[in-house]
């Protein structure tokens, strides 16, 4: 049964299931350090998977697309700052909301734009083609699993580090972390926390909006309504597992992409359909119960 | 760098803070503001800051008039505010918290650290300054700290640094490191501004000393034209509050007896042991944040000390949590009416019941009786000559001395053997402040013990049968009222050198 399911084409979709969830979790780590609670990542993902259609739809570009995907994002995020930021809504209050305008938007547009229901699928939806590497291609197992991926996957790993870079070096990362954890003191040196904050929302909802793009044109090249499926709260909790540092949220953002995309891979092995639908979540509960239990030993 | 204020004055309501002052801070001196708590020293540094803006007066920098908008300004100015509560990022490092806000960045934005250290490494030879720049901040102790608040200042070139209390929470040899950074800093042409109330710190560092009392500027000149028993005369004044106090007492039974309780963080308060009879009032004198809050809290039980014993009416109640110890016999009046005192958000009625909702004169069975709680509201409305549209009117809706009337008449209505009242008349008008006094002074004829807590020292020697004098987490001993002189007891507020605990003795 082991070698049914992790062969080399298990291998090589994991890559497809991580991209979105990784990128998704970056946004959301950006709003994380800047001490921003945004729930609404799966709002932002599924904005950024119909715009994504729409761009590419009508320009016959995929990188159009991407662009669409990630202005709808961003547009999602100063949204969510002008209520939350300025109007001083609540940040969970406002991130439901974000979740629910996101899903009935889109779900109206998609009658209105392309006067179909459910799910818009075309030949003429330009999707990302896969890029090969050449040498690396040719290596057995690793080749097909870093090679012939989409471009947003290789823009995600890159992310991570440049990510990890810009909190560590960068002026505006090292303002985004003061504002997330002690902006009394950041506002005493001169510096506005709310302006910092909205930047961080705006950087959250383009991230958000690249990862619904790998969702609807470079996985499959369609939108169907509710598209993301819970993936932004998978990320939401990649996030606050990692208290939003890079690099251990790739990990976590690796394992439960690789779930995700094991529940596919189990279905054929006759699993009910709503077993291997759980199996993200569970996977989801079984890192956060190990985690805090690993940390109460540390503690004691 | 010189600066001055001129004829300042800030009012906050009907309360004048700081009342037409005028002081000359010059290059390369350190200035020490002393005064009581709110004498308005602080207020008069944050006008200097930007942080306030006057009613009306002039601030004048390097012979400029300047009128600051914002903190901002006077930082451009070349100021520089070390606040009481430090202002840093806990989990970044040493120098992000230096650089932070004034970030040397290249052309992409990205931070040039290499430079802030070469910057830094000046600085740090000039004034002798060893720390590590990238340790974590969350790390340091609280000196070290302290240094890094100085350390922002230094990197944007403030040339004249404010310090509030910049010592309240340091130990003797980082209080010794911070001073001679200071003075490093005044030999290389910074002027230094410390507000304080320590004189032995005043003694040590100052080069000229501005005394404040009740808003006004009191003294000001060299520290060698004056002397350290001067400076408390003035700090405190000369005249005596009116006598209050009448017939002589006749303490009865220890109501409340505390023995060697060491409370607040890893017990740094104590170990404190005192008694407080039936028909006293024992006052405990200090400044505030020398652990009177502390105690307060364990004894009521809002935050157990780390060890030693409280009886209360020969019961222990170190087990005890609040409401136990409250039936057991304790009222407490909090120095927080706003969120301790009162619930804002419900009604008068309901506030003057609080906490006594299981009383059966206010219940049928499980339910509130409205009407004997309103009754028992107007009653109290009446006797304290409350200023409120009526029992069901929100607490909110009231001045600050009429939820303090409030309070005081709640907690006395339960005639609890002990009385705990902490800064009972903080903050409200002198028609209150009577009427407070007169009501602690009739439960002590009654037979209740009181423990009166106040950082007002009028008010300890206009009620106390008794004084301690509390002082970096340590209780004097016992003054009896007739020895209660304010300077023995201003001395012992402000240090505990041998020359004061003598001139006690």
């Amino acid at each position: 049964m082991f070698d049914l399911l992790f062969d080399a084409s298990f291998l090589a979709s994991v890559p497809r299931f991580v991209t979105p969830i990784l990128l998704a979790a970056l946004g959301g780590a950006i709003c994380e350090r800047a001490g921003v609670f945004n729930i609404g990542l799966e709002g932002m993902m599924l904005g950024g998977a119909f715009f994504a259609v729409v761009g590419a739809y009508f320009s016959g570009s995929p990188y159009v697309g991407a662009l669409a995907a990630l202005l709808a994002g961003m547009a999602l995020g100063a949204i969510f700052a002008e209520f939350h930021l300025r109007r001083g809504g609540d940040a969970i209050v406002v991130s439901i909301a974000i979740n629910l305008l996101a899903a009935g938007m889109t779900t109206f547009l998609l009658r209105a734009i392309f006067d179909v229901a459910g799910a818009f699928r075309d030949p003429a939806i330009a999707g990302f083609a896969r890029v090969h590497i050449p040498v690396l291609e040719d290596i057995p197992v690793l080749g097909p699993v870093f090679s012939g991926q989409s471009p947003l996957f290789y823009l995600s790993l890159a992310l991570v580090y440049a990510l990890h870079v810009f909190f560590l070096r960068h002026r505006l990362g090292l303002r985004i972390r003061a504002a997330g954890e002690n902006p009394t003191a950041l506002k005493a040196g001169g510096v506005n926390p709310l302006w910092v904050q909205a930047i961080a929302l705006l950087m959250c909802g383009a991230l958000c909006g690249l990862a619904g793009a790998q969702l609807s044109i470079s996985n499959v090249n369609l939108f169907v309504e509710n598209m993301s499926a819970g993936r932004g709260w998978i990320a939401v909790v990649a996030v606050l597992l990692t208290r939003g540092r890079p690099w251990p949220l790739f990990f976590i953002a690796l394992l439960f992409g690789a779930v995700d995309s094991l529940s596919f891979r189990v279905q054929g092995l006759g699993l009910p359909q709503q077993f291997t639908d759980m199996m993200p979540y569970l996977a989801t509960l079984i890192v956060l119960t190990a985690l805090s239990w690993w940390r109460l030993k540390r503690q004691s | 760098m010189h600066a001055a204020l001129n004829n300042i004055r800030v009012a906050f309501g009907p309360l004048v803070a700081v009342d037409d002052v005028s002081i000359a801070i010059a290059a390369g001196e350190v200035h020490a503001v002393v005064g009581e708590n709110g004498a308005g020293k602080s207020t008069l540094m944050n006008v200097l800051f930007g942080l306030i803006k006057p009613e009306a007066g002039t601030i004048e920098v390097e012979g400029v008039a300047r009128n600051w908008a914002s903190p901002q300004d006077a930082i451009r100015a070349g100021l520089g505010m070390v606040h009481q509560h430090f202002m840093l990022q806990e989990e970044m490092t040493v120098l992000e918290n230096i650089v932070l806000c004034g970030e040397p960045v290249n052309r992409f934005g990205f931070v040039d650290f290499n430079r802030a250290r070469q910057k830094l490494a000046d600085g740090f030879r000039e004034h002798g300054i060893v720390i590590d720049l990238d340790a974590t901040v969350g790390g340091l102790a609280v000196g070290q700290r302290q240094v890094v608040e100085i350390l922002k200042m230094l990197y944007r070139d403030a040339r004249l640094l404010i310090l509030d209390e910049p010592t309240a929470v340091l130990t003797p040899q980082e209080k010794d490191r911070l001073f001679g950074i200071l003075r490093s800093f005044a030999a290389s042409g910074k002027s230094i501004v410390i507000i304080t109330h320590k004189l032995d710190e005043v003694l040590e560092i100052a080069d000229r000393v501005s005394v404040m009392r009740g808003g006004r500027l009191v003294s000001s000149g060299p520290l060698g034209e004056t002397s350290k028993d001067r400076i408390a005369r003035e700090i405190i004044g000369g005249d005596l509050p009116p006598p209050l106090k009448p017939a002589a007492r006749t303490p009865g039974e220890v109501v409340l007896s505390v023995r060697g309780l060491r409370a607040g963080t890893r017990g740094w308060v104590g170990p404190l042991s005192f008694d407080v009879h039936a028909g006293e009032i024992v006052g405990i004198a200090g400044v505030s944040g020398n652990g009177q809050a502390e105690l307060i809290r364990a004894l009521a039980g809002l935050a157990p000390g780390v060890a030693g014993e409280i009886m209360l009416n020969g019961q222990p109640v170190d087990r005890l949590d609040v409401g136990g110890r409250r039936r057991t016999g304790m009222s407490y009046i909090p120095e927080d009416r706003q969120r301790a005192g009162l619930a804002l958000g419900a009604t008068v009625a309901e506030n003057a019941n609080a906490g006594r909702d299981d009383v059966s004169t206010f219940s049928r069975g499980p339910f509130l009786d409205r009407a004997a709680m309103a009754s028992f509201a107007r009653g109290l409305i009446e006797r304290y000559r409350i200023k409120v549209a009526g029992p069901s009117a929100l607490a909110s809706t009231m001045s600050g001395g009429n939820k303090q009337k409030l309070v005081v008449g709640r907690e006395l209505a339960r005639g609890t053997p002990l009385v705990i009242a902490e800064n009972p008349t903080w903050g409200v008008d002198i028609g209150a402040i009577e009427l407070i006094h007169a009501e602690l002074l009739r439960m002590r004829d009654q037979g209740h013990a009181v423990l009166l807590v106040s950082t007002e020292l009028d008010e300890i020697l206009r009620l106390s049968d008794r004084v301690l004098v509390m002082y970096s987490g340590t209780l004097s001993e016992p003054i009896e009222a007739a020895d209660a002189d304010r300077n023995r007891i201003g001395a012992l507020m402000t240090s505990r050198t041998d020359a004061a605990l003598r001139s006690v003795a």
